[in-house]
């Protein structure tokens, strides 16, 4: 069967198989950034935002996406500059060996859209499904902090 | 991916939906968040009935009663505002431990009834609220109740259309108990109490995960009503919950376990509740 989705503002017209999850569609097209981990909706590596929204690629079907928009890392830089949230990951060492920050770059940007200015509390419960197993999480709860001061214009 | 997936059905009548399921009953899955079947990696189901495409998912105060289309996500519904002013924050406190934000856009109000799963907290939580069910099968719509939808055999399964609330003068507490944050319920426990006059009138205990389903336990509602709801009441309950708990062990707990766990969350619901 065939899909229309919208990828990033592009808009692609894909033959699916019925059964087939939206992870593998989008890293057929080439969004590689969306990662495959656990493949059973634990770690968060494969999230997107679907309108807008964070959700796990790897337990969506991909028909059910049809003439939907969605959204991954690719589409955050412009013209080679990073995004706030990746500018703030990185100064505070949230990344590390980065296979988790694709997905957690996402569920951040959806978070800060709908809180602008979140306590320590509010962050833990927002990262709850995206797992890291390198920085013990201080230095990502550190770069949410950070990248809401960044998008909120303030300096450091 | 579900390999021996033939079709993917997006019908746009709850009459299509219903006839196709039929048509196909032992080949064929229901989509409501789709999070249950993706992880089935089974290779029976042949077709996917999507019940997103019906459009379920607004919520309308009609009267009394707050009707819920059943394919709404449980975030949406948690943050929903008819929900929160008639609930306060019952289920926007509850339904914020579920799972993760991801999985909270994806799964269903609807699909967590439907699953029949013990360890729902959507199905405790609607349980001490005394939601019902508007359901289609093959009589057409029915109302039932949450309890019976749950005694169907699983041939005659109706599909929930909408969740059925009552604004009624309760108040409301839940609480369960995890290994992890990201993980299903050991036990869950949901309470609703009537109070006049500082007397209960009136209640609900709920307890879920037990292993088996959530359901209630009318012994604790009855050995409470007309006491004093005050400093007494959470450990009276709390030992009435120890004395009439029934569940299972399981990998995950023992019965002795759920039974201990169970009467301390009851005891710090209704201290939460009371102000103690």
């Amino acid at each position: 069967m065939k899909i229309k989705l919208t990828v990033n503002k592009k808009a692609h017209e894909v033959q699916i198989d019925p059964g087939e999850m939206l992870l593998d569609v989008l890293r057929r097209l080439g969004y590689k950034s969306v990662r495959r981990s656990c493949d059973s909706a634990s770690c968060g590596n494969c999230t997107v935002l679907l309108e807008g929204k964070p959700i796990l690629s790897c337990i969506t079907f991909a028909a059910s996406v049809d003439n939907c928009s969605i959204e991954t890392v690719e589409g955050l830089s412009e013209k080679e500059e990073l995004h706030p949230i990746q500018e703030a990951i990185l100064e505070t060492g949230g990344s590390q060996c980065g296979y988790c920050i694709s997905g957690l770059t996402l569920t951040i940007k959806s978070f800060l859209a709908e809180n602008p200015d979140p306590d320590d509390e509010e962050i833990k419960k927002a990262l709850v499904g995206n797992l890291c197993r390198c920085t013990g999480y201080e230095s990502q709860i550190k770069a949410v902090k950070l990248a809401a001061k960044k998008l909120r214009g303030e300096k450091r | 991916m579900l390999l021996n997936v033939k079709a993917y059905h997006k019908p746009r009548s709850i009459d299509e939906a219903f006839n196709i399921w039929s048509d196909h009953k032992d080949e064929s899955v229901l989509i409501a968040g789709g999070t249950n079947v993706a992880l089935m990696k089974s290779h029976i189901p042949k077709h996917l009935i999507d019940l997103k495409s019906l459009g379920l998912n607004d919520v309308k105060e009609k009267g009394n009663e707050i009707v819920v289309g059943a394919m709404i996500d449980i975030e949406s519904f948690r943050k929903n505002q008819a929900i929160r002013k008639n609930f306060g924050d019952f289920f926007f406190k509850s339904f914020d431990d579920i799972a993760s934000p991801q999985l909270r856009n994806m799964i269903t109000i609807g699909g967590s009834i439907a699953a029949k799963v013990g360890w729902s907290d959507v199905t405790t939580c609607l349980l001490a609220t005394e939601s019902r069910l508007m359901t289609f099968g093959i009589n057409g719509y029915q109302n039932i109740n949450i309890t019976e939808f749950n005694r169907l055999p699983r041939d005659k399964k109706p599909i929930i259309t909408h969740i059925i609330l009552s604004k009624e003068d309760f108040i409301y507490g839940f609480s369960r108990f995890t290994k992890s944050a990201f993980d299903i319920s050991l036990v869950n426990v949901g309470i609703a109490l009537k109070i006049e006059s500082d007397i209960v009138k009136r209640s609900r205990f709920v307890i879920g995960s037990r292993p088996q389903l959530p359901d209630r336990f009318l012994d604790v509602e009855e050995g409470i009503e007309n006491l004093k709801f005050d400093d007494n009441l959470p450990t009276i309950a709390r030992n009435l919950v120890f004395e009439h708990f029934t569940g299972g062990s399981n990998y995950l707990a023992s019965v002795e376990y759920r039974r201990h766990l169970a009467s301390v969350l009851t005891e710090r619901i209704l201290t939460e509740l009371g102000g103690v």
